[in-house]
């Protein structure tokens, strides 16, 4: 395959021929492998199954210990190891790991400075940075070679030991769940009982009956009117806001899943197609761990923000 | 539900396991790390700010130290003016002293030669006077002719003219 390509470039025409010629390279070995591989290459390689629910390892009292909940303990550990290996030994002149865990975590904090501002950013930053790194070492967690190839026995059958956490709908879900119970309280928190007004919003649709009673009959009826779009709008606002948790845990269950099986695909795949394609693989793979690891963290912070600034402004505005 | 294998007990599970986490992360990572952030960028300011007080101290120093130098070199072209006006000072004494040395010295000399000079005068006279008695001795031991012996006592008192006229 790579000969091919370095033969390619010597003919010598024009770029767009040239990566049509390449991308053919490229698709038609994967093709041809792909339908040796269905065909032929079940003998060799096992065909991947996908199985979305983790599976369980062993029983610890009544709970279930998951492989992916065994992955999420190995996360801890790395964290926690690396956490106390810099913090025993802190210096005020940093050497290289410290340097390393310092700089993520002051960018995590400028991070939260720049989004929350200064006293809501030290309050959210210990929670936006935890979801940070647990997604994002997590996700890493996929990626070390051999990972899922160390099996064990269960009464299921032959499952794999260890598992990628985020690619169990559980973790995703306890986020999720921790990002919003922490946005509604800081919410409440910061703006007591004006918090809960932006989704029961029923002022404007009582001071119209009032008005309608007092005899001011056109202000009633428009106060009436307004008041029903702004239940409605309450209504819509809390829709979106419960369906946070919802899109949190699928946008992060599916987006691991999806790379998990797109890895999976492409081992199986490409097999016997040489080296190359599965490390592009993994580095994308890599990238999607942090983008993900940065968008749950991120939304969160903006959540936070957002559910801590007052409403009486947009209150004022609509009036 | 069952098809994405949500369960409550590793929900919650995974619950305890991120707070636990955060726990942990806050009190061994974020705390010590922000204040080691802080102390640093506050050593930083700190030392910033030392280097800013050494500097200008430092040019402080150098501002008094070349005014001490300037007041010095100052200090010593006066000690030297003052030391040469002195020199000039004791020269022109040591000068007029021996002026006036010299003047009594040869006032002395005049005066000695003066003394001298009468004392020779008088020597003279004394000879004189003994060579007019030999003269005159011998003029009366010859035939003393009135005319020789007024010639010789013209001649002496000429003689002796020129010699007090001398």
């Amino acid at each position: 395959m790579s000969n091919k390509k370095v033969g390619c470039g010597c003919i010598g025409c024009s770029i767009p021929l040239l990566t049509f010629i390449i991308l053919l390279v490229v698709i038609v070995p994967v093709s041809i492998f792909g339908i040796i591989n269905g065909a032929f290459g079940k003998q060799y390689i096992p065909a991947p199954e996908v199985k979305l629910p983790a599976e369980v390892i062993f029983h610890l009292g009544p709970l279930p210990v998951t492989n992916t909940i065994i992955t999420s303990w190995i996360t801890m550990l790395v964290l926690i190891l690396i956490a106390f290996l810099v913090t025993n030994r802190s210096k005020l002149i940093p050497g290289r790991l410290q340097g390393a865990v310092e700089a993520v975590i002051e960018w995590m904090y400028n991070f939260c400075k720049d989004v929350a501002g200064e006293k809501n950013g030290r309050k959210f930053f210990p929670i936006v940075t935890t979801i940070f790194l647990f997604v994002m070492i997590n996700a890493f967690m996929n990626l070390v070679p051999g990972f899922s190839s160390i099996l064990a026995k269960t009464g299921e059958g032959t499952v794999s030991l260890l598992r990628g956490a985020n690619t169990d709908i559980n973790t995703s879900l306890a986020l999720a769940l921790i990002s919003f119970v922490c946005v509604t309280y800081w919410g409440i928190r910061a703006n007591k009982i004006g918090f809960f007004k932006q989704f029961f919003n029923f002022g404007r649709f009582f001071r119209g009956f009032a008005d309608l009673f007092r005899g001011k009959v056109k202000s009633g009826f428009g106060g009436i009117g307004f008041g029903i779009i702004d239940i409605f709008v309450g209504i819509l606002e809390l829709f979106s806001y419960l369906i946070r948790i919802v899109s949190f845990t699928f946008r992060l269950f599916g987006n691991m899943t999806g790379g998990e099986i797109l890895i999976l695909i492409l081992f199986f795949l490409l097999a016997f197609a040489g080296f190359g394609a599965i490390q592009v693989g993994y580095a994308f793979e890599m990238l999607v761990g942090v983008v993900q690891a940065l968008i749950f963290s991120g939304l969160t912070l903006v959540f936070a923000t957002m559910a801590t600034t007052p409403h009486e402004g947009e209150e004022h505005e609509s009036k | 539900m069952e098809g994405l294998g949500i369960n409550v007990p590793t929900l919650i599970a995974q619950i305890i396991n991120f707070i636990i986490l955060l726990v942990i992360l806050y009190f061994f990572a974020y705390k010590p790390v922000l204040k080691m952030l802080d102390e640093r960028s506050r050593k930083i300011k700190e030392s910033i700010e030392e280097v800013q007080k050494v500097k200008e101290q430092a040019a402080q120093t150098e501002e008094e130290f070349k005014k001490k130098i300037e007041a010095a070199s100052k200090e010593g072209q006066e000690v030297i003016a003052r030391a040469m006006r002195t020199g000039e000072d004791v020269r022109q004494r040591a000068l007029q002293e021996a002026k006036q040395e010299a003047q009594v010295l040869v006032e002395k000399a005049r005066g000695e030669i003066q003394r001298e000079r009468n004392e020779a005068i008088g020597e003279l006279r004394q000879e004189f006077a003994d060579l007019t008695v030999v003269a005159a001795e011998k003029v009366i031991e010859k035939s003393l002719d009135k005319e020789a012996h007024r010639q010789i006592i013209d001649k002496v008192l000429d003689e002796s003219s020129t010699l007090k006229k001398k």
